[in-house]
């Protein structure tokens, strides 16, 4: 598809959809600053969305997740950042285009929901204004027109009152409310993909369900493509078709959510996993954590980036640069020496003996 | 007094804020009730989890105990000493045995304080424990000393750290230091306020499991506060909900899961994600409609009823419920809901079906 395509017209071209969305292809984001040694927060990060897709990111803080939706976005800066591969939306080339071409995709193409909504709104300006702003930029509607439908928006995004809401200042509402602006922004176009970086993190528990079931509403009435960011794992399982899990600046394991979480592979994952008090596991069984902080890394160059915090490292992890084999039905994939077994492969229980006892 | 469990007993507890107007005379033009009338009872040895979202006064309630702020009413009993009686000068020694865990390590500790200033700081101000005392000799610098490097080893931080400063750790570490500095008096009671919200999520677990080996290794009780309901019910004996100033619900933690009574309680419980795509998608789950009202202008009747989904249309707003006793429904838990029994029987269900997501299959 050419540039003219996905730049002209009123709305978003329709979407093929045998074609992958977007394509990452080994996407790697290094800083670098004079004097200090450069660091990679994304080290060849591949992965795609499919039209209408659900796709989670999940890491922990310096994993490199957010770093990976600011390079689709565009939205790193230009000094002092070298970005290489490829991010194809639909067929063009985002690393490689120009200032035009991105302004035309985002906000109308791809549209981005921020995590902290107060300072992701602007503070001088009324929420109605930051609404409109969008749907004039992209669309040949009139002011009273784009006025009109940013109420809808925002009624439909679930702010009660909005004719009201749409002449306020961010600070007038509160962190849910606010939220749901931002969503009623980045959908205002009804872009082909959206990305969401940790959207609910800053909110409370029961906001969070609000603004989840608004997203997964949203999203399914829109046919849009969604890529979630989150560090929450609970969020993941409730959310998303296919979950990329990065450690490091590297996709450790991805797999559709089910297997994800019904076959952890890798031992990070594991560890995520059994680290996590749950609501519903019974009380006293003590979590098994993972030892030493996220920081504790070595580089993928030299050795597997966890090894020095997993249980189960021997001089083997120390491979270079591991692959990203593909393991086990629905795509799974992982990057690991010492996988943790399938339930299948077990040695299976002494069960037999009791029963011969018995008899 | 102390012969009957409970280390700390609280009665109708409260905690107004004045707000002020004006620029000559200052007038009161209200107050923000943060706290407002809460009763709880936390026993020796045990670990009380108090939970509630951001704006319910959980952490003011924490504050209150200590009197880091001032309650305006209310009584909190220290193992039989009225808290809120003292002077000056027995509550400054009574604060040896009531310390405080702070969310944010990073701001709750000194920058230009090394470790070994920061553990050496509360003994000098108190002396050392008179357990310590006998295995460490008299108050001295040297004793001070070894204790603090004991405690540093206690929490898994290596004797190295004590001349580091704050910034060199990284978040777990620090929450470590903070763990530290709290326990190295000996006290009886620590509140724990977010102890490890600010941290990553492979650390939290590692923070939560040092606090539970801290209590049987010290014979701690522990009032944990925090927003996360799955962290508090894996750490706590009982379980106490807050919504807007006022306890909603409290009961034995497994009870709180299996059943929850409070319709607050219940949508709380279904909002928090399970990391387990099976459950998620097998559940019902129950939305709440707006945010929570302003504690300043807090609803009448009960709190919860603007956004309740179970509210009926007569008692809900009219009537404040008592926080009681629902003998057929479990021992050990209170609700204040007028309509516990009707919900836990079913006869009350969620009149809006807009609010009840359907499990998807």
């Amino acid at each position: 598809m050419s540039d003219a395509t996905l730049t002209k017209g009123r709305l978003r071209a329709a979407v093929d959809r045998e074609q992958n969305l977007l394509e990452v292809d080994n996407l790697s984001v290094t800083f670098a600053r004079k004097g200090s040694r450069p660091v990679h927060a994304v080290d060849g990060v591949s992965f795609e969305v499919r039209p209408g897709q659900v796709v989670g990111i999940v890491g922990e803080s310096g994993s490199g997740k957010s770093v990976t939706s600011l390079a689709v976005m565009g939205l790193l800066p230009s000094r002092g950042v070298t970005t290489t591969g490829q991010i194809r939306y639909r067929g063009t080339d985002l690393l490689g285009a120009g200032a035009k071409t991105l302004n035309d995709l985002r906000g109308r193409e791809i549209a981005m929901v921020f995590q902290d909504p107060m300072s992701s709104l602007n503070p001088v300006v009324p929420v109605g204004v930051q609404v409109t702003e969008v749907l004039l930029r992209h669309s040949d509607v009139s002011r009273a027109e784009a006025k009109a439908e940013a109420e809808e928006l925002l009624r439909r995004c679930g702010i009660p009152d909005p004719r009201r809401r749409l002449k306020e200042y961010p600070h007038q509402m509160s962190g849910g409310m606010r939220q749901r602006a931002l969503i009623a922004i980045a959908l205002a176009c009804k872009p082909a993909l959206l990305i969401c970086d940790e959207p609910t993190t800053a909110l409370d528990v029961t906001i969070q369900a609000q603004v989840l079931e608004l997203l997964k509403e949203l999203v399914a009435d829109l046919d849009t493509a969604m890529i979630m960011i989150t560090h929450d794992l609970g969020v993941v399982a409730g959310l998303c078709d296919f979950v990329n899990v990065m450690y490091s600046g590297r996709v450790v394991e991805s797999a559709s959510r089910q297997e994800l979480f019904a076959h952890p592979r890798h031992r990070y994952t594991e560890g995520l996993l059994a680290s996590i008090p749950r609501l519903d596991s019974p009380r006293g069984e003590p979590l098994r954590p993972i030892r030493g902080t996220p920081r504790d890394v070595i580089s993928w160059s030299q050795a597997c980036a966890f090894a020095p915090r997993c249980d189960h490292a021997d001089d083997a992890c120390a491979t270079p640069d591991l692959a990203l084999l593909v393991d086990g039905p629905g795509d799974h994939r992982m990057r690991c020496v010492h996988p943790a077994p399938l339930p299948g492969a077990e040695p299976d229980p002494p069960a037999d003996v009791t029963g011969g006892a018995k008899r | 007094m102390s012969g009957d469990g409970n280390l700390l007993e609280v009665t109708g507890l409260q905690v107004h804020f004045p707000i002020k107007q004006g620029i000559v005379f200052d007038r009161t033009v209200g107050h923000v009730r943060a706290v407002d009338g809460v009763d709880l009872s936390v026993a020796r040895g045990q670990t009380y989890g108090l939970v509630g979202e951001s704006g319910c006064g959980k952490s003011t309630l924490g504050r209150a105990l200590l009197r880091l702020e001032e309650p305006t009413a209310g009584s909190v009993i220290f193992d039989g000493v009225d808290v809120r009686a003292l002077k000056p000068e027995p509550l400054r020694q009574l604060r040896r045995r009531m310390q405080m865990v702070f969310q944010d390590p990073l701001s709750s500790l000194n920058p230009r304080q090394s470790v070994e200033s920061l553990l050496v700081e509360p003994l000098s101000v108190h002396g050392l424990s008179a357990q310590d005392a006998e295995e460490y000799g008299r108050d001295s610098a040297k004793a001070h000393l070894a204790k603090a490097a004991a405690m540093l080893e206690v929490v898994g931080l290596p004797r190295s750290a004590l001349s580091r400063y704050p910034h060199e750790f990284s978040g777990g570490q620090r929450q470590r230091i903070g763990i530290a500095r709290a326990m190295v008096l000996n006290p009886d009671l620590v509140i724990a306020d977010e102890p490890v919200s600010a941290l990553d999520v492979s650390v939290q677990a590692q923070v939560i499991n040092l606090l539970e080996d801290l209590q049987e290794l010290l014979g701690l009780t522990y009032l944990v506060i925090a927003h996360d309901l799955a962290v508090v019910r894996h750490i706590s004996d009982t379980v106490g909900v807050m919504y807007l100033g006022r306890l909603v619900e409290e009961a034995p933690s497994d009870d709180l899961y299996e059943r929850p009574l409070h319709p607050y309680t219940i949508a709380l419980m279904s909002a928090i994600p399970i990391p387990d795509p099976e459950v998620e998608d097998h559940r019902e789950r129950i939305l709440l409609r707006g945010d929570l009202p302003s504690p300043a202008n807090p609803p009448s009747g009960c709190r919860f009823h603007t956004r309740c989904p179970y509210r009926q249309p007569t008692r809900c707003d009219t009537e404040v419920p008592e926080l009681r006793v629902i003998p057929t429904l479990g021992e050990g838990r209170r609700v204040a809901c007028h309509w516990a029994e009707e919900i836990a029987a079913g006869t009350v269900g969620v009149a809006d079906p807009d609010l009840v997501v359907e499990p998807v299959r």
